[in-house]
């Protein structure tokens, strides 16, 4: 709990350095601003942190995220009414995807970062593949209308609600408690009677539907999806997580963290944007800021 | 069978060997020439570089993300810089001293590999930047012409190299350790090996193998690029893996990464000559990396059923 | 060598430690501690689980450093760690030779010489029957363990740590390690070890240093087994074991028939032994019927059941509970909360719609704390003491109601007074009309704790003895009776 309270004083002192530096930059047209690139790294770190609890990791969300997005513009056409069935689509892919993460890592025993950077690659060929290199008649689609109405305040209220559900899901619930005691050690919960199979199945699948909602949301906010994407989302997702608090090793942390880590690296970037820093500085500066997190509380502990 | 999962990528680089010549054959109607060999083998040894330096840091149960950044530097220094074989000393020492950053955070700062490289890939991708805003930049023609001669098997001399290198380190009580961290480095520094040390000394190597990766890029590919290294961090994780290298550390060698890099490279090659689509390339290349894995956890699980 | 002034003896010591002090984020391991050794002795340590024995070794060799105090050593140091110092994925050979392997001119490791020398180095110990070249990993713990000794022993060390070296160890190789600690001692070595069975440290040791709480209690070179229990546990326990119940009448709560050979009914109230040497398919046994082995055909009330998996064995009504040796890697989670840890296995009976009710769980966990006297009941499991940890794992299967419990190795590694207080558990349980399945490494333990003994040899029952037997020797013999004769 401590590590969500330092991630929470880190985007703090962030948006207050903000502040000194550009009066306005914490004024709610800004934050809101703020708080809406923040929610896509929301989403997809929601996933990164359930499949990391369990000592996995996610690779696959880049090209999850970008199938999804292509398939609801080209199953919703830009038609309101076909927006729910497009929706269904477009999460259905990332159940699909991540519950045949899942099936590899727990049933054939194939490691995480293996199965999951190879159905990265599946889904970016079949991607490309069908949708002809985003050149395919439908392809040129916007989303639907509602979808793009949502911004900014209606896709504020979806990260809330996910927020909520993860963090109900994993306090409350009898599988909360299994997702922790499969993280801390996998061959005790077996030993307990917990269905760690199951489990980690379910929070692969997870994990996929919330890279998939990123996608979805993120076509909602650009109108029209492109090809890459979901590629900074890989590593933004691990560092959220980390910035977070969550431990890499399993069994630790909670989505209130991960949620100040989502803000802390959104200000950060807005800040230097604000700045003027050029791309090279920001990237650098980015990078730093994460190190100097990890070494503020990132640490494993000392052995003598 | 632990014997097979460490051969794995030997049979998956015959397996794929012949499905090369196969397709080849079919395709054109006769077997490949020494040329096609020649060029397969030159735009593999950039990954072969990584994946022997990305291998030795798997193998102390750590993982180096930051070879994306230091490729991707160096690729830009070399361009930049490099008229003469004088300034490659430089390039080494550039990819040598990312390396030796990420060794002080990961043995003195006690952060978990993953994380101290992914805050260090930004870092240095972005020093990349800095260097090579935009894409540019060549490399004498003296240096390709010893490093990647297009008519003369040079790559050849250079891969044999490489592998001899890996060989002799094997052979030191530095590659022992390494192992020995890899199995367990809790009871290594139990039993006297300076584990900080050797850690420190396996991700400056691993960024040595990224500078020389990077200048047989630029020697391959003519031009510069600052973000020419990004793709290098899934190939070469990848390479290690169809190379039988175990993600937990302590098994595995250098060799067979440079057998899975080899393999990989040969893929492409393969779904080109078979005439599929180049926009579905990424989905086989995930359908090999995934497949070939799964073989080996099978090899496994068959061993612990017997 | 004319001088008649008598040659002053450089060291009367080969370790001593004086007022160290060591803490581990709170805890204070060491406090104050004082030792100290002779070289041409055996030197045993003994205390209680958590009394610093192993810190203490850690600190006089090196390997850790004190907070406070003087660390003095002469000579080279070898260690055997409590926890497996062995390099699972290195082979037997590289594990040996690590430290100074063979080398050629340029200085590089002759991997070929490896194997052979190591061969060698076995062969000087006797155990040439371990492959040099298999991997550690796949060998069975005994060899492991006797691989880690053969390279502590090989470096010709001036002083030895030996932290609990017999406990994985089976009986005949622990002859083999006294003669060797020994023939060290003999040849001027200092040898200093631990270990929880008094009989060892009676048998081997010269002078034995108590220690309680982090601090030096006592040294002797005579001890008796009660005085040193109550130094240890600053008590005075009874009889070490308990007076045991008879068994119930009735019919059986559990019957087991394999085709390989083992076949037996399990009582309500009986406690049923499994012995023999180590390694002959008891832990396989206790596996497969808890469904985390092969899967198995049990009969259950009349009713045949197959368990497939741990959760199959758990289900109430069936109700088959297994207390691993290594609670830290197969019963507990240590940063979890001791609630957590003990509902774990129950959390589908005390929940709506997915949702854990959690009044209905403080009341539970509340009530079986203080029923068992679980200390820190609060806290995180891995603050606890051995024995409250033990005590956690038994509370997850007692409140899952469970009829049959698998106690394997249960008092693996865990002080006198400890175990004292188990084997009262062990008998209350079995009064309360528990079935229970018992296997110790230590034999004695069978003995004296159960009704009736299965003796297993290669997986088969061998013989089976009706109890309580009380001589271990009885159940030793039956275990290599014409075994002998085969070989
Ligand atoms: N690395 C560590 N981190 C935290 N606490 C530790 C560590 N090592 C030891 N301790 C604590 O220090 C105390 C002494 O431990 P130590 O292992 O020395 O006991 P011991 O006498 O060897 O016990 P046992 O008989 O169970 O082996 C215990 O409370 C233990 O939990
Ligand atoms: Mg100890």
């Amino acid at each position: 709990m401590r590590r969500v309270l330092y991630a929470f004083g880190a985007a703090g002192g962030v948006l207050l350095l903000g502040t000194i530096l550009h009066p306005g930059f914490a004024s709610w047209p800004s934050l809101q601003a703020m708080l809406v690139v923040a929610s896509f790294t929301g989403f997809v770190a929601a996933g990164q942190m359930l499949v990391v609890l369990v000592g996995g990791i996610d690779l696959s969300i880049p090209w999850v995220l970008n199938g999804a997005a292509i398939m609801l513009t080209t199953t919703a056409l830009g038609q309101p009414g076909r927006l729910p069935y497009a929706l269904l689509v477009a999460l259905a892919v990332g159940a699909a995807a991540g519950l045949a993460n899942g099936l590899g890592v727990a049933w054939l025993g194939v490691p995480a970062v293996v199965m999951t950077l190879g159905m990265n690659g599946v889904l970016q060929g079949l991607s490309l593949g069908l949708s002809k290199g985003l050149t395919c008649a439908t392809c040129g689609s916007y989303a639907p209308e509602p979808l793009r109405g949502l911004f900014p305040l209606g896709a504020l209220l979806v990260w809330a609600g996910v927020a909520l559900l993860v963090t109900v899901v994993l306090t409350l619930t009898t599988f909360g408690r299994r997702v922790y005691a499969v993280g801390v050690n996998p061959r005790a919960a077996y030993l307990a009677g917990v269905g760690v199979r199951g489990v980690t199945v379910a929070l692969y699948t997870l994990s996929g539907v919330f890279a998939a909602l990123a996608g979805v949301m993120l076509v909602g906010y650009g109108g029209q999806p492109s090809l890459g994407l979901g590629d900074p989302y890989l590593f933004e997702s691990i560092a959220a997580v980390v910035v977070g608090g969550v431990s890499i090793l399993g069994g630790r942390g909670h989505y209130a963290g991960v949620v100040a880590g989502a803000l802390t690296l959104v200000a950060v970037t807005t800040f230097l944007q604000a700045q003027r820093v050029p791309e090279y500085g920001r990237l650098m500066i980015y990078g730093l800021v994460i190190l100097v997190i990890l070494l503020a509380y990132g640490r494993t502990r000392a052995h003598d | 069978m632990r014997d097979l999962a460490g051969r794995l990528g030997y049979l998956v680089l015959a397996a794929t060997a012949v499905a090369y010549l196969a397709v080849y054959a079919t395709g054109l109607g006769r077997l490949p020439t020494a040329f096609d060999y020649l060029s397969i083998l030159n735009t593999t040894l950039p990954l072969v570089f990584v994946a022997i330096g990305q291998s030795l840091v798997v193998l102390t149960g750590g993982i180096d993300l930051s070879v994306g950044g230091t490729v991707s530097l160096c690729v830009a220094v070399t361009a930049v810089a490099v008229t003469g074989f004088e300034q490659l000393p430089l390039v080494l020492a550039i990819g040598t001293a990312c390396g030796v950053v990420n060794g002080l955070i990961v043995a003195a700062g006690r952060i978990a590999p993953i994380l101290a490289t992914l805050a260090t890939l930004p870092i240095f991708t972005g020093a990349a930047l800095w260097v090579l805003p935009v894409p540019g930049g060549s490399i004498p023609p003296q240096i390709r012409a010893v490093l990647t001669n297009p008519d003369l098997p040079t790559g050849l001399i250079w891969l044999g190299l490489a592998v001899a290198g890996w060989l002799v380190l094997r052979r030191t009580r530095f590659g022992m350790r390494v192992y020995a961290i890899g199995s367990d480095a809790g009871a290594a520094r139990a039993v006297g090996v300076p584990v900080e040390r050797v850690t420190f000394g396996v991700y400056a190597l691993s960024g040595l193998c990224c500078a020389l990766a990077a200048v047989f890029y630029v020697s391959t590919t003519t031009a510069g690029d600052a973000n020419a290294g990004a793709p290098f961090i899934l190939t070469s994780i990848a390479a290690v893996v169809v190379g039988g290298v175990a993600f937990t550390g302590g098994r595995g060698s250098a060799v067979g990464a440079v057998a899975g890099a080899a393999a990989l490279a040969l893929v492409i090659d393969v779904l080109f000559f078979a005439g599929i689509d180049p926009l579905y390339q990424a989905l086989f290349q995930g359908l090999f990396l995934v497949v070939a894995v799964m073989l080996g956890s099978l090899a496994m699980l068959l061993r612990r059923a017997t | 060598m004319t001088s008649t002034a008598p040659v002053p003896t450089l060291h009367t010591f080969a370790v001593r430690a004086t007022g160290v002090d060591r803490a581990f984020g709170g805890v204070r391991a060491l406090r104050d501690a004082s030792f100290s050794a002779r070289p041409g002795e055996i030197h045993a340590l003994a205390g209680e689980n958590g009394a610093g024995k192993s810190t203490l070794i850690k600190v006089l060799c090196g390997l850790v450093a004190p907070d406070r105090g003087r660390v003095e050593v002469n000579g080279r140091v070898a260690t055997a760690f409590q926890e497996l110092s062995l390099l699972p994925d290195l082979t037997v050979a590289e594990n040996l030779l690590l430290a100074d392997p063979p080398r050629g001119r340029l200085g590089l490791v002759r991997r070929g010489r490896l194997a052979p020398e190591a061969r060698r180095i076995l062969e000087r110990f006797g155990v040439d029957h371990i492959d040099s070249r298999a991997v550690c990993a796949d060998l069975p713990v005994s060899h492991r363990q006797v691989v880690e000794l053969v390279r502590v022993l090989a470096t010709e060390p001036r002083v030895v740590f030996l932290d609990e070296p017999t406990a994985a160890l089976p009986d005949r190789q622990v002859e083999w390690l006294a003669g060797h600690m020994r023939r060290l001692r003999d040849e001027g070595c200092c040898v200093i070890f631990t270990s929880h069975r008094w009989r060892e440290i009676e048998r081997l040791a010269d002078r034995v240093t108590v220690m309680r709480n982090g601090t030096h209690v006592a040294t002797r070179e005579k001890l008796a087994e009660a005085e040193a229990v109550t130094l240890m546990s600053g008590r005075t326990l009874g009889a070490m074991y308990p007076e045991i119940p008879p068994p119930a009448t009735a019919g059986p709560a559990l019957s087991f028939s394999d085709p390989g050979g083992i076949s037996f009914d399990l009582r309500p109230g009986e406690i049923l032994g499994v012995g023999g040497l180590a390694g002959q398919g008891q832990r396989e046994l206790f596996l497969t019927l808890f469904g985390a082995g092969r899967p198995a055909r049990v009969t259950v009330d009349g009713r045949p059941i197959r368990i497939r998996r741990p959760k199959d064995a758990i289900r109430a009504g069936l109700g088959i509970a297994y207390v691993p040796e290594d609670r830290k890697a197969e019963g507990l989670f240590l940063p979890l909360s001791v609630r957590d840890n003990i509902t774990l296995a129950t959390l589908g009976r005390r929940s709506a719609a997915g949702f854990v009710r959690r009044g209905a769980e403080r009341a539970e966990v509340a009530g079986i704390v203080s029923r068992l006297g679980i200390a820190g009941g609060g806290a995180a499991a891995g603050t606890l003491s051995g024995g409250n940890q033990q005590k956690v794992v038994m509370a997850r299967w007692l409140l899952a109601d469970a009829r049959v419990l698998l106690l394997f190795d249960v008092t693996r590694g865990v002080d006198a007074a400890t175990k004292h207080d188990l084997y009262r558990l062990v008998a209350e349980l079995a009064r309360a009309g528990k079935a229970i399945l018992y296997y110790s490494s230590e034999t004695e333990e069978i003995a004296h704790l159960c009704h009736r003994v299965l003796v297993l040899r290669e997986g088969r029952v061998a013989a089976e003895l009706p109890g309580p037997v009380r001589d271990a020797e009885r159940i030793v013999a039956a275990a290599i009776a014409d075994g002998e004769a085969h070989a």
